[in-house]
């Protein structure tokens, strides 16, 4: 089976990989969760004692878990794409599998965080730093989600039709999911441990 | 190349592993800690973006963009938490 490679000069500006569209996408997407943490530190400065034990009520053991499945997933979402670009397609197949499986585990440990939350009455309206945690996160998940559901038509894609395939397709999908790693590793030391 | 993914992968596994145990600390009190914490977010974030998402094979107009944004939010949290 072939698939579809082009050859593309990635040092054009309008051709990162990727592709632009996407790029764009995660710029907008990183100035915004940072103008968001930007907004949880200064807010963290005015009330540092309820911060610090807001934290303290998270749970850092599923926050450092969920970011070492990010970075798994994102390892074997490379790994997919390396094996497409070879022509390996069945190991590239399994590789976007294992990232599916990675991001079904975040989806998985984050509900039940939110349960957790949800149980100890830890609401939006508890204090700011709630506030701030459950939009951004929330926020992040709603991103995995989407990521999924691309993740999910890549797969189909080359399962059924690889000859239509085009790498860049695939590069636009784990453009997108490595951009929910970024926004993680951000999001996880502002929230579970500067405060 | 497969491999020298591997090695970052474990070097962003054992940078998390340190950042959580900072994370036992009251970094709020332990300004120098924060830094140290930011920082290796901040390594981690440059290791996704430049070896996972191939941000190495960009135009430097987005290298530049997100190290950037990257630097600002670390710099940001360091200053005000």
């Amino acid at each position: 089976m072939e698939i579809k490679a082009q050859n593309i000069d990635h040092k054009d500006i309008f051709y990162p990989p990727g592709g632009i569209l996407l790029w764009i996408i995660i710029i907008l997407e990183l100035i915004t969760f940072g103008l968001g943490i930007g907004g949880l530190v200064y807010y963290g400065k005015l009330e540092p004692e309820l911060f610090h034990q807001s934290r303290l009520q998270l749970n850092t053991s599923i926050g450092t878990l969920n970011t070492l499945i990010l970075l798994v997933s994102g390892y074997f979402m490379t790994n997919t794409v390396l094996k497409l670009k070879s022509g390996a397609i069945e190991s590239a197949k399994k590789y976007l599998v294992w990232t599916m499986l990675g991001g079904l585990l975040f989806v998985g440990l984050k509900s039940y965080e939110y349960v957790e939350k949800l149980t100890g009455d830890l609401d939006m309206g508890d204090n700011m730093f709630f506030t701030f945690y459950w939009l951004m996160t929330g926020f992040h998940l709603a991103h995995v989600l989407v990521g999924l559901v691309i993740l999910v038509f890549s797969w189909w894609q080359i399962k059924t039709r690889p000859r239509s395939l085009q790498v860049t397709d695939l590069e636009s999908g784990a453009a997108f999911w490595h951009m929910c790693d970024l926004i993680w590793l951000l999001l996880f030391p502002s929230l579970y441990l500067i405060f | 190349m497969e491999k020298k993914n591997l090695l970052i992968l474990f070097i962003l596994i054992g940078m998390t592993q340190v950042s959580a145990f900072l994370g036992v600390f009251n970094l709020g009190v332990v300004n120098y800690l924060t830094w140290l914490v930011m920082g290796l977010a901040a390594v981690k974030f440059f290791l996704v973006a430049f070896v996972f998402m191939e941000l190495r094979k960009a135009h430097f107009f987005w290298k530049f963009a997100t190290v950037l944004i990257g630097l600002l939010v670390v710099v940001v949290v360091g200053f005000w938490a």
